[in-house]
């Protein structure tokens, strides 16, 4: 898993604070996603979401949406099964 | 008029008229009962008892005008159905097999659906006190969207590259999926899943087939539906083949990213498990043009109010011709539904200049 991080060329430590978080514990895949693109809806330009996952396929999910959707993923962690991303909002 | 009789009324009543009792032909007692359900009358105790069935079938029209001459063609108008499409057959037998496996004590309903299958499960849940979850594919009218919510549904608009990994065209069923089976949701969901779930042929192996066969003192030779659930097109098609095999089956199927609500292209979407190819004899492709142009004869020259697949079904029925004996299409629902798509298909036109 730690391997996924790596290739994303992401930094693990200091994670961004978040200006909206969401618990997507266990959410079966494409839920956290389309919980995520809901939750987006509600932030501004430069505002952060913390999204907590538990279905592996969201290590590959978040980097797609991110792309898909023009965000910036500033980090994606795993830690006891529990990924977590943060996402900054590019544009409104 | 409600005739209520109060005490003072009834003693001052009775001291006027000591003799005759004005009253008495009004009295409670002696008033006609309720009224109770009569199918002579076609009054129903509930709206339920609405939903077609072999003893109260929905009306087969005949097509005159849109349709080659010397052809026998017929449209089955399941739009006359009480929520108002062929899906209250599907919903009701849905619910009735769930209920008899007790899958739905206590839990909450989720439904992958293009809108009918919802408006008729949100109208039967909302009778029983079910809450009801319903996930909706792209392309669908704002109309059914309303429709469910004013059912009291909750409504989960699912966009078609929802999942940006594989961007599979089938998003609202997986999504559906996802409510039923995260743990998180604790098992609270019930999904009756119709592309899936046998309770959707019966329904039209038991109704919409014999139907059909009754209605056409078992002369139909075609039988057209579209490609969707996949429900009718094998439940109907099932039943005629046993009645006669040589009954022709055709199913129609709309071009890829097209604008048929309720169609499916088997080629874009995964083709529903409930599907059996062995009773279909032939697959005609009708695009979204000759299916909205077939949909505005409809309304024009016979009037019939239908929602698009029924242009498709219908023109696939035209391009049958007249040699393949008596016709018989589904019309699987009216076209209230589709102002919104209809308006876009007109244009500028009927619009004063």
């Amino acid at each position: 898993m730690t391997d996924h991080v790596a290739q994303l060329n992401i930094t693990e430590d200091a994670p961004p604070a978040a200006d909206l978080e969401l618990d997507c514990k266990g959410l079966l895949c494409p839920l956290p996603v389309y919980r995520t693109s809901q939750a987006l809806n509600r932030l501004g330009a430069g505002q952060v979401l913390r999204v907590e996952c538990t279905d592996p396929g969201s290590l590959a999910d978040f980097p797609a949406l991110a792309r898909q959707r023009g965000l910036t993923l500033l980090s994606a962690t795993e830690r006891n099964g529990v990924q977590v991303f943060h996402l900054r909002k590019e544009t409104d | 008029m409600e005739i209520i009789e109060t005490a003072a009324g009834s003693a001052a009543m009775g001291a006027a008229t000591e003799a005759v009792d004005v009253l008495s032909p009004l009295r409670r007692q002696d008033r006609p009962a309720r009224l109770g359900a009569s199918a002579a009358r076609r009054r129903y105790a509930d709206v339920r008892e609405l939903i077609a069935s072999p003893a109260n079938p929905t009306p087969l029209v005949r097509l005159n005008r849109v349709v080659p001459p010397g052809a026998e063609a017929f449209l089955k108008l399941e739009w006359m159905n009480p929520f108002g499409s062929i899906k209250d057959r599907t919903a009701r037998y849905l619910l009735e097999g769930m209920r008899e496996r007790g899958e739905l004590d206590g839990r909450e309903l989720v439904e992958a659906t293009s809108g009918n299958t919802g408006i008729a499960l949100a109208a039967l849940a909302a009778l029983e006190g079910i809450p009801l979850t319903v996930t909706i594919p792209s392309g669908v009218p704002e109309e059914k969207l309303v429709l469910l919510r004013m059912l009291g549904a909750t409504v989960m608009p699912t966009p078609d590259d929802l999942c940006p990994v594989d961007n599979p065209r089938d998003g609202a069923i997986a999504l559906a999926r996802a409510v039923a089976e995260s743990p998180a949701h604790g098992g609270r969901y019930a999904m009756p899943n119709q592309y899936a779930n046998p309770d959707n042929v019966r329904a039209h192996y038991e109704t919409t087939g014999p139907e059909i066969w009754e209605q056409t003192e078992g002369r139909v030779r075609t039988f057209v539906a579209g490609y969707g659930t996949c429900g009718t097109i094998t439940g109907v098609g099932k039943f005629l083949k046993e009645r006669d095999p040589s009954i022709r089956v055709v199913a129609v199927e709309p071009q890829r990213n097209h604008r048929l609500p309720g169609l499916k292209n088997l080629q874009e979407a995964k083709a529903p498990a409930i599907l059996d190819r062995t009773v279909i004899d032939d697959v005609v492709r009708v695009d979204d043009g000759p299916a909205y142009a077939m949909a505005k004869r409809l309304f024009r020259e016979e009037g019939l109010i239908v929602g698009p697949s029924t242009g498709a079904i219908a023109h696939a029925i035209a391009s049958l011709g007249a040699a393949g004996g008596l016709a018989v299409g589904v019309s699987p629902d009216g076209g209230h539904k589709y102002a919104s798509f209809y308006a876009d298909y007109l244009g500028e036109e009927g619009q004063p200049r």
